[in-house]
């Protein structure tokens, strides 16, 4: 099990910005980055991101090579003035399950009703009728990805000059 | 391939450059390119604390807006190195994301992903999964009434 003790203002990053940019290597170790919405979940500490198999290629990615980045740097819609710049370093595992219920497992649940349908209101286009349906229904067969931290560093008010606070994250058990 | 870089950086203020640590983890950085047009590197300023290694890297540029919604985003397959003046960003591949190509470019996007998906299926000897429509739809509906953090 992974305990951080996080910094208020870390937490509040995490809760609050939209999407961050999520890393993963490719097979000749070139990162590729994309932006990603990540839902923080404390206990255990713990990155849930999900990503459709019409987008498996971090997934792929991870399935060769756990190590992934994910970097806090955008707070449109965060309501956020000057905040943190966050990057959290870990191992990620993207387990071969093709999740299409919402109801299981609670965090996909919970991640799907608050980070995607309350945030993003217009991509209920999606599924508002019988075409958009069957052009998106592969949005919905998803793939999940928990990262566990190895390490946080910061930047405060995202001032990448100044050397990053760092937390190294404790495994127990 | 450097004119569609060039011309795509010019519509964002920054962007996230991403290296390897010594370790081999993924290590990124927000920052404001300079663009060489002679060479057709980049110039990116990294501060010396930050502990990116010589060697494949990315480049990537996105936003969207209040709503999480336009969505624009490119990304680049480059090298970072450290050269005399400073370290350079030597890109390699433009891929384009969200946002990018007009209605044709969306309706590529929608059809690439469709193959991808009955493919990664095929691959593993699956059906297609019927998709509860009517749950996400309540879910939808809950997203609307209930406020957690």
């Amino acid at each position: 099990m992974t305990t951080i003790d996080l910094p208020p203002e870390i937490e509040t990053v995490f809760r609050g910005f939209r999407t961050c940019e999520f890393s993963t290597l490719a097979r000749d170790g070139t990162p590729v980055t994309w932006p990603t919405v990540a839902r923080f979940q404390p206990e255990p500490a713990q990155f849930l991101i999900t990503t459709s198999i019409g987008q498996a290629q971090k997934v792929f990615h991870i399935r060769r090579n756990p190590r992934v980045a994910l970097l806090y740097s955008d707070p449109t819609a965060s309501g956020l003035m000057s905040p943190p710049h966050v990057l959290v370093q870990g191992d990620a595992v993207a387990p071969d399950e093709i999740v299409t219920s919402v109801d299981a497992p609670e965090d996909y649940r919970v991640y799907l009703r608050d980070n995607i349908f309350r945030r993003q209101p217009a991509s209920e286009a999606m599924s508002s009728n019988a075409v958009m349906r069957k052009l998106f229904d592969w949005y919905y067969m998803r793939l999940l990805i928990l990262v566990t931290p190895r390490a946080i560093l910061w930047w405060p008010a995202g001032d990448f000059a100044q050397a990053a606070h760092r937390l190294e994250v404790n495994h127990v058990g | 391939m450097w004119d569609k870089l060039t011309k795509s950086l010019a519509m964002f203020s920054s962007a996230v450059v991403t290296g390897t640590d010594a370790e081999g983890y993924p290590f990124s950085v927000r920052l404001t390119p300079r663009i060489d047009l002679a060479r057709q590197v980049l110039h990116v300023e990294l501060p010396n604390h930050v502990p990116i290694q010589p060697g494949p890297a990315g480049l990537l540029c996105h936003s969207h807006d209040e709503g999480l919604w336009n969505l624009k985003s490119f990304i680049v397959r480059g090298r970072l190195e450290h050269e005399a003046n400073g370290w350079m960003f030597h890109p390699r591949q433009f891929i384009p994301g969200a946002g990018f190509g007009g209605l044709p470019g969306f309706m590529r996007w929608i059809m690439s992903c469709r193959r991808a998906a009955r493919q990664y299926l095929e691959k593993r000897g699956l059906p297609r999964p019927t998709i509860p429509w009517k749950a996400i739809g309540a879910l939808r509906a809950e997203s609307k009434r209930s406020i957690s953090p």
